[in-house]
């Protein structure tokens, strides 16, 4: 019984994850809480269903081609709004209440597109297998394989390569990384690209292993938050940690309480860090 | 017709009730409240609820609005000391829960079958089918003391070392002035008011249920309040009047397109975001606002 809760929270808190790193990493080089960024889970999800149901390109061709497809989208609103706002000099707060329109309009021209209901990705039923006791879908352990390769991925990018350094240096003082040279949009479309790009991938697994619907990205932004929040909002192994914990935090909590308040907490987690270790468990940015 | 128009001064002024408590939070406090909708339905619920067990309603309200100002003070008892986007990240997360609660709180809210047949103000005064005019008198009557209260705050001491901390938040604090203890007060105040106004609604709805109180609600308030020009009253009202306009008017012109009613109110919501987006674009001061008295465009 806690197996198989445990084995639950662990594929749910590798959603969480990934939709927690972008998150961190967005709001760590540019500097807002971007609220929008579940709905980009729900486009990634959207545009996969599009690539495999409409034009019959198969699975793994949409999953593929709807990951560019959406960080090209989060690259074009870059140039369209955040990157005038940002030479206006707007404040964050202006940026954030603009990230809810962005995540508002987003949200319900997807409805006007795919109507509100639940829909599913066009692939046969999977039986559970059972892995020593545990009861998993072949959807659910590739979940979990995807999400760690993705995280060992982004740990090579901030770790091993120019970008990444040019990221932190970003992060760390934007005026001082400017002056040595460091092309700032430039960085910040990439930044946008990988927060995107995981988003995506999030949005297509949340949608693997439940369905999709126009709601799901906006429904989960409040075990994203937390988990960014709890592993230090900025910093993305936090983010990677944070979300793992808050995924098997609710899973284990419908041991003890009704399912319907997992999201609960998610909440009570957040208030908890924030009253008592607000730098979260790695320390933000 | 007369029926249309009251009931569109019903709601408008509801939301302008509401709208003037996130107006004292982001315009005068410059507080980024992003769950305003939670302490609406608070006040609502508790209301009904206790009404219900034979309170009095105006001690039922007021129940609804002590509720609602202690959620919100807590919440910033719990943010405020941190950067501004923790409390917007906090309080769109508690909008969440609250409605989750309701949802799923059956012996109490009876969850998404809702809550009916509870008492209202004055029922017995008039027929039922004038019900909505006498209704739309108190409401009115309870925007304008909203307004005026809140017009003498903003002009005595502690409105001005609200605005204070909210232009400059280090001077009002080298000043002696608690700034954090401000920051509280404003939230607790504000979301006291969203509880009045929350009252209000489910009085004219009759019945009430958590769909009422999605979190789209509370941007709503957030678009009457910048359309108007933050930190301006009269501002937010006529924001509340212009948005409620909008929904008439796009009501009326459905009519005339064929859309299914889904897409319908999603092209609407897709028009509501962009409003959001242009707003904070090209005119983050409002139609009204002045742009000394603006706390977003710095």
């Amino acid at each position: 019984m806690i197996g198989q809760l445990i084995a639950n929270g662990v594929v749910y808190g590798c959603i969480i994850a990934l939709a927690a790193i972008g998150l961190s990493l967005a709001y760590r080089i540019m500097n807002f809480a971007n609220f929008a960024h579940g709905d980009f889970l729900t486009l990634g999800a959207y545009l996969t269903l599009f690539f495999a149901a409409t034009l019959n390109l198969g699975f793994p061709v949409a999953c593929i081609l709807a990951i560019p497809v959406t960080a090209a989208f989060a690259v074009a609103l870059d140039m369209g709004i955040w990157k005038p706002m940002r030479s206006n000099g707007a404040s964050r707060t202006a940026i954030m209440i603009l990230s809810i329109g962005v995540s508002i309009a987003i949200r319900n021209a997807l409805i006007i597109f795919f109507r509100p209901d639940a829909l599913r990705f066009p692939l046969p039923v999977m039986e559970s297998m059972n892995v020593g006791g545990i009861l998993l879908t072949s959807f659910q352990i590739s979940v979990v394989l995807i999400a760690f390769a993705s995280m060992l991925a982004v740990h090579a990018i901030l770790s091993r390569t120019v970008l990444g350094k040019s990221m932190r240096a970003l992060a760390d003082n934007p005026n001082l990384a400017r002056i040595t040279g460091i092309n700032v949009d430039r960085v910040i479309r990439y930044t946008w690209m990988v927060s995107m790009g995981l988003a995506a991938l999030a949005g297509i697994m949340f949608g693997l292993i439940t369905h999709l619907n126009p709601n799901m990205g906006w429904s989960i932004i409040l075990p994203m938050f937390a988990a960014a929040i709890l592993g230090g909002i900025g910093n993305a192994y936090g983010a990677m940690a944070g979300g793992m914990i808050i995924g098997l935090a609710q899973e284990i909590s419908t041991a003890f309480l009704p399912a319907e308040y997992k999201i609960a907490v998610s909440f009570a987690i957040m208030i908890a860090v924030l009253f008592f270790r607000p730098k979260g468990l790695l320390g933000g940015g | 017709m007369l029926d249309y128009l009251i009931s569109i001064m019903l709601t408008a002024g509801i939301y302008a009730i509401f709208a003037l408590g996130l107006n004292l939070q982001w315009g005068y406090s410059g507080l980024l409240n992003f769950g305003h909708v939670a302490f609406m339905a608070i006040g609502a619920y508790t209301t009904v609820i206790l009404s219900m067990n034979g309170v009095p309603l105006i001690f039922a309200v007021l129940a609804g609005m002590v509720l609602a100002g202690a959620s919100g003070a807590f919440l910033g008892v719990a943010t405020l000391r941190l950067r501004e986007d923790y409390l917007a990240i906090v309080t769109i997360g508690f909008s969440e829960i609250i409605r989750f609660l309701l949802l799923n709180w059956s012996s109490l809210t009876r969850g998404s079958f809702g809550l009916y047949g509870y008492p209202r103000p004055l029922e017995g005064m008039v027929a039922h089918e004038d019900y909505n005019l006498l209704l739309a008198g108190i409401v009115i009557i309870v925007l304008l003391l909203v307004y005026a209260i809140l017009e003498i705050l903003a002009k005595s001491p502690w409105g001005r070392v609200l605005k204070s901390v909210r232009d400059d938040e280090a001077v009002s604090v080298s000043l002696g002035k608690n700034a954090f203890s401000y920051k509280v007060q404003s939230l607790a105040l504000g979301s006291a008011i969203a509880a009045l106004s929350g009252s209000l609604l489910a009085f004219y709805l009759q019945y009430i249920n958590p769909n009422n109180f999605q979190p789209i609600e509370t941007f709503y308030a957030w678009i009457m309040v910048i359309l108007g020009g933050s930190g301006s009253n009269r501002g937010t009202i006529v924001g509340a009047i212009l948005l409620w306009g909008f929904f008439s008017t796009t009501r009326f012109l459905e009519g005339y397109i064929s859309f299914s009613p889904s897409s319908s109110s999603a092209a609407r919501m897709v028009v509501i975001g962009m409003i959001l987006v242009g707003l904070m674009m090209f005119r983050p001061q409002g139609l009204f606002g002045r742009k000394e008295e603006l706390t977003v465009g710095k």
